[in-house]
């Protein structure tokens, strides 16, 4: 059996409410409700490496990165997330791009994969923060998220069933290499081109697998247009109570991420035996119809869709919103490296390795040649450091040069030994506590010499995050 | 046993800046200011001079780091020059070098400068080199502090009204010193009132960025009264380096610092003290923050851990109280040019065992200690001078 053996998304914990957005131009919202929106740290990789790390996985064969927006146009994606992740060089690495379809693109070629018997456990993640004109209704629409999924053959909660693709290069959504925005062509006919692509996928899916569109128990259609998508349901066949519920008042369209987003979210509710057709479309479509098993019931969602809606930063103006997404845009004064320097530096910074001292058991970081305790120099190890923490102390620091002050830094002892300095992000000082629960997640620090520095910093951990109740 | 310097070295000639923000003076300039002033004080000719100590953070343009900076400032070529830099504690450190030297045997007048030209440099607070561009990012000297200070709090109790007193005194005292940084009173309302910098600091529990020089002039004991009647003697110095990284060390208390201990452990068993808080009769202590005063008195010996709070909450430490610490205004008030200040803190040491510091005159002083402490608590010296 081939299928999900595992599920996550991560949404930023910015929002913005479109009536903010829409003030700032002098309008009406286009849509109710608040949109998601990354801080001035994070990106499309810092996104999904969350995403991933909400997995809970301890090892797998590869990891498949899909985004129209990864900070790097030349340099494997994926590779990176590979050495956050720690994982070891003998994995499958890929980047899928450049289509809203990039997400199901990627989880088609990750069951491949692992039908061919290449690897047992791929995880695909898709992540998206795409750039809309201001004062454009896709301001409003487009949100920020991740999601992930594992594919494999053990502990399968949704097989994979049956699958199709169609290829057309229908214009809807483009994005030249020039530009930094998206270009819509979103109207009445674009919604008429989505439902026809669409309709040819589904039917080669529920042929092959023998369905008519009512026996499917949800059907998630990534929304293209809000206006427009329950009127596309009816119009491919399906009842309203069929249809995934899109957030799209909560958190947006999330890019390629959309799918598998809301793949998550009918997972998090279904029951054995429900038959889910995932469709991802964008220049075509893909199909994929997934049967639920019974290991759903005891499958474990870590961080839940509706805890993280609960857990939103509201950003108090639309110029903060706006700042938070352009910051790097203008600023890359930071330092600039060598790969020299880089390629020892991963080891640590980014694969978040440590010391672990074999005489008395203490663990170090950075890592250390001789033990800072016991001076052993003979029985020291590498060893991966813990990515959840608790605050020993703290401070919020107003001299710290950001572009959105103060900063919280934190003196963080992380599970399993070992003490970190990190800033601490996504919070509102006022909670910072010493004692408060942590999560580790990789964020840009600087930009500089060609490079995003990425590096750790620390967010405070949700409720069912795993830790205590915040605030 | 390793040797003491007690009574091996003596100062003969100080000399110190105004502090400030001195806009229109140069590093040079104020280096040459300080150590003609120091000539003059310990009656001698430049040519003198066998050899110099310089302690400077940061020099700035022209000349790097090297001891050029000094020898062309004093048009003193020729001589063996040493450039220390060793953090806040960098004033101290030059000094402990020439001591080394002049105990050895090596030289017998040689002269220490600490300098430094803060308000030159482009951004606010104190610029930091050579960090770590992922591992310390955002670190500022206040939140290194801070850090500290909320760990202490956690731990002892105390909040931003006890870091409060030490702003209210050190400002008194400075506001009694014509060369201060700041002459002004602050209430305690006041510096509650400030903006905060690094919470729990608010902008009066930071010292400023000032521009200022100090020197001495030092020499073998033995000849000392050549120079003047009433030479200063060293008793005895320590200087104690710990990790430059504290916050990554998994067994650091985060409520003092160790350096500072070790540090003054040395110096008092050079000196023969005991009972630091009965025996010293006045103190210049690192105050770069508030709390810093406040851990200092416990990591100096003069109280219990977690009782600095109620030294200065009593007023022990006040000009009249029974350990007057940081008479001249500390580092909060009179001002810190990082490799300035420990050169500064011995010549005010000086001043008041000579009888010489005015309405700040501490009564009977006969024993004085200087303390630098610099990094996030890395680099502790400690130097007592006696009569």
């Amino acid at each position: 059996m081939i299928g999900i053996t595992g599920h996550a998304v991560y949404l930023p914990r910015h929002r913005i409410g479109r009536e903010k957005i829409a003030a700032a131009h002098g309008g009406k919202p286009v849509l109710e409700g608040e949109r998601t929106a990354i801080g001035f740290d994070e990106d499309a990789l810092t996104l999904a490496l969350e995403a991933v790390q909400g997995l809970g996985l301890s090892a797998c064969g590869g990891i498949y990165f899909a985004s129209t927006t990864a900070p790097y146009l030349e340099r494997m994606n994926a590779a990176l997330l590979a050495a956050a992740c720690d994982l070891p060089e003998e994995i499958a690495v890929a980047d899928f791009a450049h289509s809203l379809r990039a997400g199901t693109v990627a989880l088609m070629a990750a069951l491949d994969r692992v039908a061919v018997g290449e690897q047992e456990l791929i995880v695909v993640v898709s992540a998206d923060t795409r750039e809309a004109s201001p004062e454009s209704p896709e301001e409003q629409w487009f949100g920020d998220g991740a999601a992930a999924l594992a594919v494999g053959r053990e502990h399968v909660v949704a097989e994979a069933k049956a699958r199709a693709s169609v290829s057309d290069d229908f214009l809807d959504f483009v994005r030249r290499d020039k530009d930094e925005r998206v270009t819509s062509f979103a109207s009445r006919f674009t919604m008429e081109g989505y439902c026809r692509i669409v309709r040819r996928a589904i039917a080669r899916v529920l042929e092959e697998s023998g369905l008519q569109p009512s026996e499917v128990t949800r059907v998630i259609l990534p929304p293209m247009d809000p206006r427009l998508t329950v009127r596309a349901a009816a119009e491919l066949g399906f009842r309203a109570e069929q249809v995934q519920e899109t957030f799209l008042e909560r958190v947006g369209m999330i890019g390629c991420a959309t799918p598998l987003f809301l793949l998550s979210a009918a997972l998090e509710r279904a029951q054995p035996g429900d038959r889910i057709l995932l469709v991802g479309y964008g220049n075509g479509a893909d199909a994929v119809l997934f049967e639920v098993t019974p290991l759903i019931e005891d499958y474990v969602v870590r961080d839940p869709i509706a805890e993280q809606l609960r857990r939103g930063l509201r950003f108090p103006s639309y110029e903060r919103f706006r700042k938070a997404r352009e910051y790097f845009r203008h600023h890359d004064e930071g330092p600039v490296l060598s790969n020299v320097f880089y390629e020892k530096e991963e080891v640590r910074a980014i694969r978040l390795r440590g010391t672990e001292c074999g005489e008395c058991g203490l663990r170090q970081f950075p890592p250390t040649r001789i033990c800072q305790r016991c001076q052993s120099k003979t029985s020291l190890r590498e060893v991966s450091l813990g990515r959840r923490g608790e605050v020993f102390t703290y401070t919020v620091d107003w001299l710290t040069p950001s572009p959105m002050p103060p900063t919280v830094l934190a003196v963080v002892d992380v599970e399993g030994g070992g003490r970190l300095y990190l800033q601490m992000t996504d919070v509102e000082p006022s909670e910072v506590r010493i004692g408060m629960r942590v999560r580790l997640t990789l964020r840009r620090l600087g930009a500089g010499g060609g490079l995003y520095h990425y590096y750790w910093k620390c967010r405070p951990e949700g409720r069912s995050d795993g830790g205590e109740p915040q605030g | 046993m390793a040797e003491s310097l007690k009574d091996k070295v003596a100062i003969i000639g100080i000399g110190c800046t105004k502090f400030g923000e001195l806009h229109d003076k140069s590093l040079s300039e104020l280096m040459a200011e300080a150590a003609f002033a120091a000539y003059e004080d310990a009656g001698i000719e430049p040519e003198r001079v066998e050899a110099a100590w310089l302690g400077t953070f940061s020099p700035g343009f022209g000349g790097g780091k090297a001891s050029v900076t000094l020898a062309d400032a004093l048009r003193l070529y020729g001589k063996p020059i040493t450039r220390v830099e060793n953090y806040c504690a960098t004033g101290t450190d030059a000094f402990r070098n020439a001591c080394l030297a002049v105990a050895a045997g090596v030289y017998e007048v040689v002269l220490v400068v600490g300098a430094e030209k803060l308000r030159d440099r482009p951004v606010r607070g104190l610029q930091r080199e050579g960090t770590h561009p992922y591992l310390e990012a955002g670190a500022t000297p206040p939140g290194l502090f801070a850090l500290a200070a909320n760990r202490y709090f956690h731990r002892f109790g105390g909040d931003r009204r006890t870091l409060a007193k030490v702003a209210v005194k050190n400002h008194h005292n400075g506001a009694l010193n014509p060369k201060a940084h700041f002459r002004m009173e602050v209430s305690e309302e006041q510096v509650l009132a400030a903006p905060l910098v690094a919470y729990p600091f608010g902008l009066y529990d930071c010292c400023p960025t000032t521009d200022g020089a100090a020197a001495v002039v030092i020499c073998r004991a033995d000849r000392a009264r050549q120079f003047r009647e009433d030479p200063i003697y060293v008793k005895g110095i320590g200087l104690a380096v710990e990790t430059g990284w504290p916050f990554f060390d998994p067994t650091f208390e985060y409520i003092g610092f160790p350096a500072t201990v070790a540090a003054a452990a040395e110096a008092y068993r050079m000196a023969g003290i005991r009972n630091p808080v009965r025996e010293i009769s006045v103190a210049e202590v690192h105050d770069c923050f508030t709390w810093t005063e406040i851990s200092n008195y416990e990591d100096l010996g003069f109280c219990k851990k977690g009782e600095g709070r109620y030294f200065i909450e009593e007023g022990r430490s006040a000009l009249a109280g029974d350990l007057p610490v940081n008479p001249s205004g500390g580092l909060k008030s009179f001002g810190h040019p990082i490799g300035a200040s420990g050169v500064r803190m011995l010549t005010e040491i000086v001043l008041q065992l000579r009888g010489q510091a005015g309405a700040r005159q501490v009564k009977n002083a006969e024993l004085g200690l200087v303390h630098n402490l610099g990094g996030p608590g890395s680099v502790a010296c400690v130097v007592v001078l006696g009569r």
